[in-house]
């Protein structure tokens, strides 16, 4: 196989959209969270320096192994932790602010919910802590419920509810205010392939309508079906960072896809190929999957560390 | 009812203690609230520094009260406070609470087995049940329901889908506190409801005729069958009315029906007298004005402290001996105790003074054993020597005597007898009179307090008056519940409710760690402070010798128990004095009214530590990560 060294190099993530900051959402500053036991002492560095941007209107993934940081990460933009340094901003406001919550909307890990209520009486009650009217509110929740599909269930008491059928009250009282931004984390978690599936195409309604959705997870498939662009965080530091497409892309190997060879042609395949003899339909990069990335980056973590992409990218610049 | 002198300051004497601004209510409120915002912000400080250095904790604690004053105070809203208490209070009743009424019912139902109505007084028994066992009954609730519900949604995590809401700290707390709230009301009202029906329906009782005979007159008189321990004789006159005796506090009506004698239900049983208290002197048995009655013994042991607020701060209240409680008045002698009413005009009393007591005898020799001890009652004009002949009773103890004061009765005017009357005689022009108390066996004492004697000019009826005790004990749930929540915000369930308990119990003790250190500052062996008490134990000294250590440890131990005693003190007098609180079912029970001053000052405590309890929450709730 030939190696193609004229790789699109132009793979450095929405450098043209850095500038105007009009359109950040979610601005992190070389955030990082530190946990600590009862007398203070070090525990564990649960988020190392951390710069990401997240722009209005795109799907923002947070990835990573189980105790990688997503979640701290998002606990941090909400303002559920404090940062040990550094700072979240969300709408321009500090993450402790309270009234950035008017426009914001949050689907935890699980479905922590009141076990006790019905889902309506669930989603009026998350409506009531907004600014709605009565019958605005009713109007929502009935709205809501049928969205997520629970119109029959919704009078019975959350407990008795499946796990799938939790998720979406989850879903649904996240979306109660009809938010600007939406933190989704671990989306699709115990939801079925056709909830799964039904979630995605959600947050990409949901993108379609202008909003910014982002969410963490270790579903590989669903980050690369429906996110923008990825952030990849492995044992609390960020390892790469970029648009989905172009983090797939494997630089090192030509894809050929042929057709109109004859069996003969077949055997002179490798002769064709160095001489252009056949019609060429299309010269490429081939994907990897997530998957295959994910299992590198982590390979690759503890002999390298620090971010990937940069390292990269200096070699690659090197070259040139 | 034994009332504390505190007890007849009127709302606005207590709360601003006129003369004695330093030891007012007012001032102790203020205090609390400023030193629990004070903490609030030290361990605040404290909290963040450990946290992120000490400038940056200077900060943080900066930047929460910039929020709270910019922010969250002016952010508050209404609606989402109902929400949160609109869920706590679902919370609570689909985790079956109400379980607890039915349970208050059963042991109603119950109950009738253990009280005896035969019993000489059955009304205070049956009150005294119903509001005791309401009153730990919902204080236990309280407790329970307050401290596990905060903890619990954080370890569930369901906090973080509040928190993520524009939801502030404020409206987390009074949410919570305001829907438990909510709940406690929505369980004493049946309770109050089932009490005041288990009271009027339990201890109501009828007789039989069992012996009668028609006068000349046609007026039947005879004896009643002997029920409840009791019975009455009565009179029916030839119109077919009439009544029995009072016995028991509480007569019957006695009517004729299809030619029958019928004792109708028992009437006077529930009261809700209304007092007007006078003032009270004391004079020797030389006849000197004298500070207190006679100690017989053990009175300095029940009569409370002065209630002394900030001044027990600033350690002039250490050294203040308990008041006594009852004092007494020698027999046959000039001893004697004098009431000062005021008020006193026509239009209020038109047909004479109505006088009730309760006064306790002391028997200092055996004497005559089959009449009670003997006193008189004297009306005097407060100034000049006007004064009624004596009116004779005997001493029922532990039940009320009535005396009525007529509007012409014999006496002396200066140095004339006559006939005097008693508003134009006996009353000087600004309302005053003068009841005078004296004991008329030798050798024999009467005692007496303040409340002991008063005029009864009005009755309120019953059921507003259990309604009020049925108030206070809302209000104590009012407390616990502001504790409880307080607690909540940092401890988790069990903790919080542990702490709030200790509180609560600290608040029973206020008396005894008064009692400690007040012999301590006056360097009475009694046993001394904590550690002092714990090397006597260990030794198994007694408590009243001398501490058997040498000088230097004696020295250290009685310096560092001091520090303790000091902070004890402080601690106690900072937390609400609920048997103060408690003391309303007293009024209930004994058939006395509670009077509004009392109830307000009681509402504005709650008040005041809601205040302060909000507050100290306010500032953990700030500085936790809720999700850590």
């Amino acid at each position: 196989m030939d190696t193609d060294s004229t790789a699109i190099a132009d793979n450095v993530d929405g450098a043209a959209s850095k500038s105007d900051s009009s359109n950040v959402v979610i601005e992190t500053r070389s955030l990082s969270k530190v946990y600590r036991d009862f007398w203070g002492r070090k525990k564990v560095q649960a988020l190392k320096p951390l710069d990401i941007e997240v722009k209005q209107g795109e799907i923002f993934g947070l990835l990573g192994p189980n105790g990688s940081g997503k979640s701290t990460t998002i606990k941090l933009i909400l303002g559920l932790l404090f940062p040990t340094s550094g700072r979240v901003l969300v709408f321009d406001q500090d993450a402790s602010e309270t009234k950035k919550n008017e426009r914001v909307g949050y689907l935890p890990e699980e479905s922590y919910l009141y076990k006790f209520l019905n889902a309506e009486e669930t989603l009026d009650f998350y409506g009531r802590l907004f600014d709605m009217s009565g019958a605005q509110r009713a109007a929502r929740v009935d709205e809501l419920i049928k969205m997520v599909g629970l119109d029959k269930a919704r009078h019975r008491q959350l407990r008795e509810y499946s796990k799938g059928m939790t998720r979406r009250v989850g879903l649904a009282q996240a979306l109660i205010n009809n938010p600007d931004l939406i933190l989704l984390d671990e989306p699709t978690t115990g939801l079925d392939p056709i909830g799964t599936r039904e979630m995605k195409d959600l947050i990409l309604q949901l993108r379609d309508e202008g909003k910014t959705v982002l969410l963490c997870s270790h579903q590989l498939a669903d980050v690369q079906d429906v996110c923008d662009r990825v952030a990849i965080l492995h044992q609390g530091e960020l390892k790469e960072l970029g648009r989905v497409d172009e983090l797939l892309k494997v630089q090192d190997v030509t894809e050929i896809h042929a057709t109109g060879l004859s069996d003969s042609a077949k055997q002179e395949i490798r002769d064709l190929i160095a001489r252009s003899g056949g019609e060429v339909k299309s010269i490429d990069n081939p994907t990897t999957t997530m998957e295959q990335l994910f299992l590198q980056i982590v390979r690759e973590s503890d002999e390298r560390p620090g971010m990937r992409r940069v390292s990269e990218r200096e070699a690659a610049q090197g070259e040139n | 009812m034994t009332l504390q002198p505190e007890d007849f300051w009127s709302f606005g004497e207590w709360l601003l203690r006129p003369g004695a601004f330093f030891e007012s209510a007012l001032l102790q409120g203020i205090a609390l609230i400023v030193l629990a915002a004070v903490i609030g912000l030290i361990i605040g400080y404290l909290v963040a520094a450990a946290r992120y250095g000490p400038s940056e904790g200077f900060y943080s604690v900066a930047r929460i009260i910039r929020d709270f004053v910019r922010e969250d105070a002016p952010g508050t809203s209404i609606r989402r406070i109902y929400a949160l208490a609109r869920l706590a209070f679902q919370e609570a009743i689909r985790r079956k609470v109400l379980f607890v009424v039915g349970l208050f019912i059963v042991l109603l139902m119950f109950a009738g087995w253990y009280l005896d109505p035969k019993s000489d007084d059955p009304a205070r028994l049956y009150i005294s049940f119903v509001l005791t066992s309401t009153n730990y009954l919902l204080l236990l609730l309280a407790l329970f329901i307050s401290t596990a519900s905060l903890p619990n949604d954080i370890k569930n995590k369901t906090i973080y889908t509040i928190v993520t809401k524009p939801v502030r700290a404020t409206e987390i707390i009074l949410g919570r506190v305001f829907g438990f709230i909510a709940v406690g009301t929505l369980m004493i009202v049946p309770m109050a409801i089932a009490s005041y029906f288990f009271v009027t329906g339990d201890l109501n009782h009828t007789h039989q005729i069992e012996t009668s005979s028609t006068l000349s007159d046609d007026t039947v008189v005879g004896q009643t069958t002997e029920d409840r321990g009791h019975r009455h004789s009565f009179t029916l006159d030839s119109d077919g009315i009439g009544a029995t005796d009072t016995q028991r506090g509480h007569q019957h009506p006695v009517y004729l029906e299809d030619g029958e004698i019928v004792v109708g239900s028992a009437q006077g049983m529930l009261r809700a007298r209304v007092p007007v208290y006078g003032e009270l002197a004391f004079f020797d048995r030389s006849g000197r004005p004298a500070q207190q009655g006679i100690n017989v013994g053990y009175e300095d042991r029940k009569g409370g402290f002065a209630s002394a607020g900030l001044a027990r701060l600033v350690n002039t209240a250490g050294t203040q001996a308990r008041r006594i409680q009852h004092g007494y008045v020698e027999g046959a002698s000039l001893s004697r105790g004098e009431y000062l009413f005021s008020g006193v005009t026509p239009s209020k009393y038109p047909e004479g003074l109505p006088l009730e007591f309760t006064l306790r005898a002391f028997r200092s020799l055996k004497g005559d054993i089959i009449t009670g001890v003997q006193g008189t009652i004297t009306v005097q004009h407060p100034t000049q020597p006007i004064e009624s002949n004596p009116f004779r009773f005997e001493v029922e103890e532990y039940q009320v005597d009535e005396q009525f004061i007529p509007l012409e009765m014999e006496g002396t005017k200066i140095t004339e007898t006559g006939t005097l009357n008693l508003f134009d005689d006996l009353v000087d022009e600004n309302g005053n009179v003068k009841i005078v108390v004296r004991c008329i066996d030798p050798g024999q004492y009467l005692g007496m307090t303040q409340s002991d004697v008063y005029l009864k000019p009005a009755e309120n009826p019953f059921a507003w008056n259990l309604m009020k005790g049925f108030i206070s004990i809302w209000l104590q749930m009012v407390l616990i519940i502001c504790f409880g929540v307080m607690f909540s915000t940092f401890l988790n369930g069990s903790v919080a409710m542990l702490a709030t308990f200790v509180c609560v119990v600290l608040g029973f003790s206020a008396e005894t760690v008064y009692e400690a250190r007040y012999y301590q500052e006056v360097g009475r062996n009694m046993g001394g402070g904590p550690i002092e008490s714990l090397v006597r134990t260990l030794r198994q000294d007694a408590f009243t010798t001398e501490l058997d250590v040498e000088s230097a440890p004696k020295m250290i131990i009685k310096s560092v128990d001091s520090v303790i005693m000091y902070c004890l003190d402080l601690l106690v007098t900072a937390l609400p004095n609920l048997p103060k609180m408690m003391q309303t079912a007293e009024f209930v029970a004994s058939g006395f009214d509670v009077f509004g001053g009392l109830l307000l000052r009681h509402i504005a405590t709650t008040l005041c530590y809601l205040v302060m309890t909000c507050t100290i929450a306010y500032f953990f709730l700030k500085t936790r990560e809720i999700a850590a």
